[in-house]
């Protein structure tokens, strides 16, 4: 039980098991009798990341910033604008994720999983537990009949479920026991790298605990990599190694968690670690609130997405798009200012006594 | 904001006593709030804290006799002292009542987590606003009108005019729930249910709204009873805090001594459980065990104990617990704190 609680950064040098480059997504807004196309979501637009083995690696942000179609994107549910996706499979090729057909996509699709938001809508009910778990060895001809029940069970066994459970229905559990199920579904076909999309948000907090730790313990066992997208930032400060912020379709800013809540050299990143409420009366922050609401991604603003909201704002943060450029050891930011400012991380943010 | 040594009845708004709401389902009867006793200072903000299934809803909903059926108010008492001898025991009043509306929306407003709740699509907001301030405060047309806007301006509504106009379909999430807010507070409430008002926001906005119900009530002067399962946002907004475990208060106390010196076990395990930002290096989070059981299988005893890292083994199976008082502000419901007199 006594593991350390987040492992130190991916050893230096390590080739990456993702590498997203420029990835787009746009959804077009149709309009009018003949559906025409009138101008485009730019859901995610430019995002650039790396994975490596082992690590956890979370994308946070507020909701319509495009995370979760960016999650998507990874285990291609959603076809890709533009940009590339190279994921280096078990046998070490590197395969580019984003043009390989449905056929030669099937058997990268076992390595590579997803763990869903809501555990009450992601499970089918017409399904029993061992149905829901077993369908993946199923669907890729890894195992039936008595050897499917046996790798179920043992699966529900790591979960922390009963395998005397396995002929009930989703109804008759809890969110924390379904949310496992989720969890046991995603990991039957042993993957290398899992994308889980808000996999604790529904839960309530003694349950979201339990579930962190099994996340943890099973990354330990099977040697998983996550994507972790989340939007709560105290729970990814717990649970990941490197963390990259989006805002508004684009990163801007990818650093590891202690430098990243430490010294943030975004605005948006130190606004949003200020506006995350303490659970300590002793600890009430002096918040940063910000201005007016997340931008439609649609019609975003001009330059910098985030100029109109942002405190430090220059006459250039109106015109000019900065990009992701680096700014320390594994710190990338997307900000004209960086250098300039001297921002607030969570520990300048509570008053010491 | 600070409210200590206020005089115990004099400055109490509300007086919840024994507050029992069932629901008669087929299955059986769910007890969801099983004998609630807490009171609200007036002015200040009261936070009740618990898990799904706790009945922290069902409890806002008895006090504006909302709950609809097969839901029931079975006993209990709540008292709403409007001023110097004014006092009424909404639980006693007919929920079809005159007297009930008129504390509805006047005495107590009400905002939930999702605005759409308490907002209709189909009309602007400036109408929904104003038929609420007509309804309960003597005024004509324009003068509502005026109120409205001054009240959309006071939200933090960047041009009221035209957003008074305005359907709540063409607001932001954000700007939806300050019209709420806005609604709940136009007839000048003593009280301001809010139950779980930031919990579907993003964290930006979350602080906006926060922030802006703590401007609020300096302004207004209003009590406000926070209902969340998020103890980050009871630390930020609540001077007293009330923890809720299935249907039953199990502690109440001071913000400070919830936090720092919690009593009952279930207060001490849910703050351990949760991960706290820049404390991420002190190891593998706590979780409780097992989860909140169903509603049809209360716990016989004390309800938290097959959870209970303290169970006193014999006894808390069987022993329903009393209130215990520990100090003239802090009650826990636990055999660990059994009072020796009692």
């Amino acid at each position: 039980m006594a593991d350390t609680a987040t492992p130190s950064a991916p050893a230096a040098g390590k080739e990456p098991l993702l590498r997203v480059e420029d990835l787009r997504k746009y959804f077009p807004i149709r309009q009018g009798f003949f559906g025409r196309s009138v101008t485009q979501v730019r859901a995610v637009d430019g995002v650039t990341f790396d994975v490596f083995p082992g690590e956890t690696m979370a994308v946070v942000g507020e909701s319509g910033c495009g995370k979760t179609t960016a999650g998507r994107c990874l285990v291609r549910a959603f076809e890709p604008t533009g940009g590339s996706i190279l994921y280096r499979n078990r046998d070490g090729d590197e395969v580019a994720l984003d043009t390989l057909d449905n056929k030669s996509l099937k058997p990268v699709r076992r390595e590579l999983r997803m763990i869903f938001q809501d555990p009450f809508s992601s499970l089918n009910p017409r399904m029993t537990v061992m149905d829901i778990i077993g369908d993946p060895l199923r669907v890729h001809s890894i195992a039936s009949g008595s050897e499917l029940e046996d790798r179920v069970a043992d699966m529900l066994l790591r979960v922390g479920l009963r395998p005397e459970y396995m002929r009930r229905y989703p109804h008759a559990f809890s969110g924390g026991q379904r949310q496992r199920i989720g969890i046991a579904k995603a990991l039957i076909l042993s993957p290398q790298l899992v994308v889980a999309d808000e996999a604790v948000s529904a839960l309530d907090v003694s349950v979201q605990a339990q579930i962190l730790n099994l996340l943890q313990d099973l990354q330990a066992e099977f040697d998983l990599t996550y994507v972790f997208i989340a939007h709560d930032l105290s729970v990814v400060e717990y649970i990941a190694n490197r963390v990259s912020v989006m805002y508004v379709g684009k990163m801007v800013e990818t650093a590891a968690t202690d430098e990243l809540y430490h010294n943030p050299k975004h605005p948006y990143t130190e606004a949003l670690l200020s506006a995350v409420p303490r659970p300590d009366p002793r600890e009430r922050s002096q918040r940063i609130v910000l201005e007016g609401d997340v931008p439609d991604p649609a019609h975003p603003p001009s330059g910098c997405y985030f100029h109109p909201r942002c405190r430090y704002a220059q006459d250039m943060c109106a015109t000019e798009t900065p990009e992701l450029r680096p700014i320390g050891e594994g710190h990338e930011v997307a900000c004209h200012l960086a250098e300039d400012l001297d921002l607030r991380g969570i520990t300048d943010l509570v008053p010491r006594d | 904001m600070s409210n200590s040594n206020h005089n115990a009845g004099a400055d109490i708004l509300l007086d919840i006593r024994g507050l029992k709401t069932y629901f008669h389902l087929d299955e059986g009867t769910v007890r969801a709030v099983d004998g609630v006793d807490f009171t609200v200072p007036r002015g200040t903000t009261i936070g009740i804290v618990g898990e799904s299934g706790c009945g922290k809803s069902v409890t806002a909903f008895s006090i504006l006799q909302l709950v609809e059926k097969p839901g029931r108010i079975e006993e209990g008492s709540i008292v709403l002292n409007t001023g110097g001898q004014n006092r009424v025991d909404i639980a006693a009043l007919d929920h079809d009542s005159e007297e009930l509306r008129q504390i509805r929306g006047k005495d107590i407003g009400m905002i939930f987590q999702e605005p759409m709740t308490s907002l209709s699509m189909m009309y602007t907001v400036g109408f929904q606003m104003t038929e609420a301030i007509r309804l309960h405060m003597d005024v004509e047309k324009d003068e509502a009108r005026d109120r409205a806007i001054e009240m959309l301006q006071a939200v933090g509504i960047p041009r009221p005019e035209q957003r008074f106009d305005a359907y709540p379909f063409e607001l932001s999430g954000g700007m939806r729930q300050r019209v709420m807010i806005a609604m709940a507070l136009s007839c000048d409430p003593m009280l301001l249910i809010a139950d779980e008002p930031t919990t579907a926001l993003d964290v930006t906005t979350q602080a906006q709204i926060l922030e802006l119900m703590q401007q609020l009530q300096e302004e207004f002067g209003m009590a406000i009873m926070l209902i969340t399962h998020d103890l980050g946002v009871v630390a930020e907004m609540c001077s007293e805090v009330v923890v809720m475990y299935l249907g039953e208060v199990v502690e109440q106390a001071d913000v400070d001594t919830i936090f720092h010196n919690p009593q009952h076990p279930y207060t001490q395990a849910l703050l351990e459980s949760i991960p706290r930002l820049g404390h991420s290096h002190e190891g593998r989070l706590n979780p409780i065990l097992g989860s909140v059981p169903d509603p049809y299988h209360r716990p016989s005893g004390c309800p938290f104990h097959p959870r209970c890292t303290q169970i006193i083994t014999g006894r808390c199976e069987t022993v329903h617990p009393e209130i215990s008082r520990l100090d003239p502000r802090h009650t826990v419901r636990c055999l660990l704190h059994e009072d020796p007199h009692g």
